[in-house]
């Protein structure tokens, strides 16, 4: 179960969830797939990515993998960052409360209902 | 591929400004954020990215930069020892304490009586420092305080016979001026002073004491001397105690150079009834007469006063 303390999580931490959500990657592995899930909108930095990282270490919600070169960059090495059970429960935990916001303000608002 | 210079340079500033960051924290991340800084600029290269992107990415950086070391130094545990926590909130004091007491005022004790009864034995003043030390022959006296050196102010100065010591006068005569003492009274370029300030103690009028210069006056003045009168040369002072019977002045040992100038006295911050030996040299007896009658022996009437 995730800790409810940790919810609602910040936008950083929830884009860096999700995208290792399906696979490890490395600092800037995760900088680029955050910035593809969100249309370019939201472009961490370094010191707000490794800030946000360190906090979710410390939380327990991504562990550190290995160290390995990323062979379509270059061939030095890098930290590569894995989710943790309590990771994905998090991550689940804040998307359905997000979902919930948002059927909220569908219904509200009177938006367009979605796909 | 090899980075561009500017690129190889932009990492370098960046490895720099990961200074700001925390200790442990530059040394858990330093490198990783130095990394991921690397492959920013070299798909930016990559990308063929023109000016504005360039200053983008650059105020993205910046602004993330300023944000997240305000937070790690938040977030940073405070596990400072109990000496270097001392020196951290002491720091700022000390440096402005060194700061203000170096170039701005100093503390001096007055041990002798030659400025009485404007300037007492005892009398503890601070000295302002900054007026008197521009010249304004410079820049810096459109923005620094300079004080012109006037007739009638008291200043203190470095004693030219010795200038460890640091003597409280009253200027008495600029650069041109002419001086002269007939039985006690100054006569400065033809007119007698008037000076409420001063003091006599004996009727006695002595000789280069009271009738000043005669022959006998300080070979500092020789070539100084026109008609019986001394002409204060250029960048020169006369300068005379306030009891004019008892203080060793201009008369006794010349001009003082405008260079010596240490300041002018801002306030007495404390004034203790003692003796010239009490204030001159430290002694245990002063210590403890401090100690046994503070209350009674210090002049409250003359505390926080401008001398």
């Amino acid at each position: 179960m995730p800790k409810p303390d940790l919810l609602p999580l910040t936008p950083p931490v929830f884009h860096i969830l999700l995208a290792l959500a399906d696979e490890e990657r490395h600092g800037y592995g995760i900088m680029q797939d955050v910035a593809r899930q969100t249309n370019d909108a939201l472009q961490l930095g370094p010191g707000t990515l490794y800030g946000c990282l360190k906090r979710m270490l410390a939380a327990g919600l991504v562990e550190e993998s290995d160290e390995r070169p990323d062979l379509e960059l270059d061939d030095e090495r890098r930290r590569y960052y894995r989710m943790t059970a309590l990771g994905r429960d998090t991550v689940r935990a804040e998307a359905s409360r997000l979902a919930g916001a948002v059927s909220a303000a569908k219904a509200k608002l009177g938006l367009a209902g979605g796909k | 591929m090899e980075d561009p210079g500017f690129v190889r340079g932009l990492c370098r500033v960046y490895a720099a400004m990961l200074f700001a960051y925390p200790r442990d924290f530059r040394l858990e991340y330093g490198a990783e954020m130095q990394q991921f800084f690397h492959d920013r600029c070299r798909e930016l290269v990559r990308a063929n990215s023109g000016c504005s992107a360039w200053f983008r990415f650059g105020m993205r950086n910046v602004m993330d930069w300023i944000v997240s070391t305000v937070r790690e130094h938040r977030a940073a545990p405070r596990q400072t020892s109990g000496a270097r926590k001392l020196i951290q909130e002491w720091a700022v004091t000390l440096l402005l304490f060194l700061f203000v007491t170096t170039t701005m005022v100093q503390a001096y004790v007055v041990p002798t009586g030659s400025m009485e009864n404007n300037i007492l034995i005892g009398d503890h003043m601070l000295v302002e420092k900054v007026g008197f030390s521009n010249t304004g022959n410079n820049w810096t006296s459109y923005v620094l305080p300079n004080r012109q050196v006037k007739r009638g102010d008291i200043i203190a100065f470095r004693y030219p016979q010795d200038v460890r010591q640091t003597f409280v006068k009253r200027v008495i005569g600029l650069p041109g001026d002419h001086i002269q003492l007939q039985n006690k009274q100054v006569i400065r370029n033809g007119q007698p002073l008037e000076e409420p300030y001063a003091q006599h103690t004996s009727t006695h009028a002595d000789d280069d004491r009271d009738n000043f210069p005669t022959a006998a006056a300080p070979a500092a003045f020789a070539n100084h001397v026109q008609d019986g009168e001394v002409v204060v040369p250029p960048d020169m002072l006369f300068v005379l105690g306030d009891n004019r019977d008892n203080s060793l002045d201009s008369r006794y040992w010349g001009f003082v150079p405008r260079d010596y100038l240490v300041g002018k006295p801002l306030v007495i911050y404390w004034s203790y009834d003692g003796s010239t030996k009490d204030f001159e040299t430290w002694n245990i007896e002063h210590l403890e007469d401090v100690a046994l009658h503070f209350f009674t022996k210090t002049r409250w009437s003359r505390t926080l006063t401008a001398p």
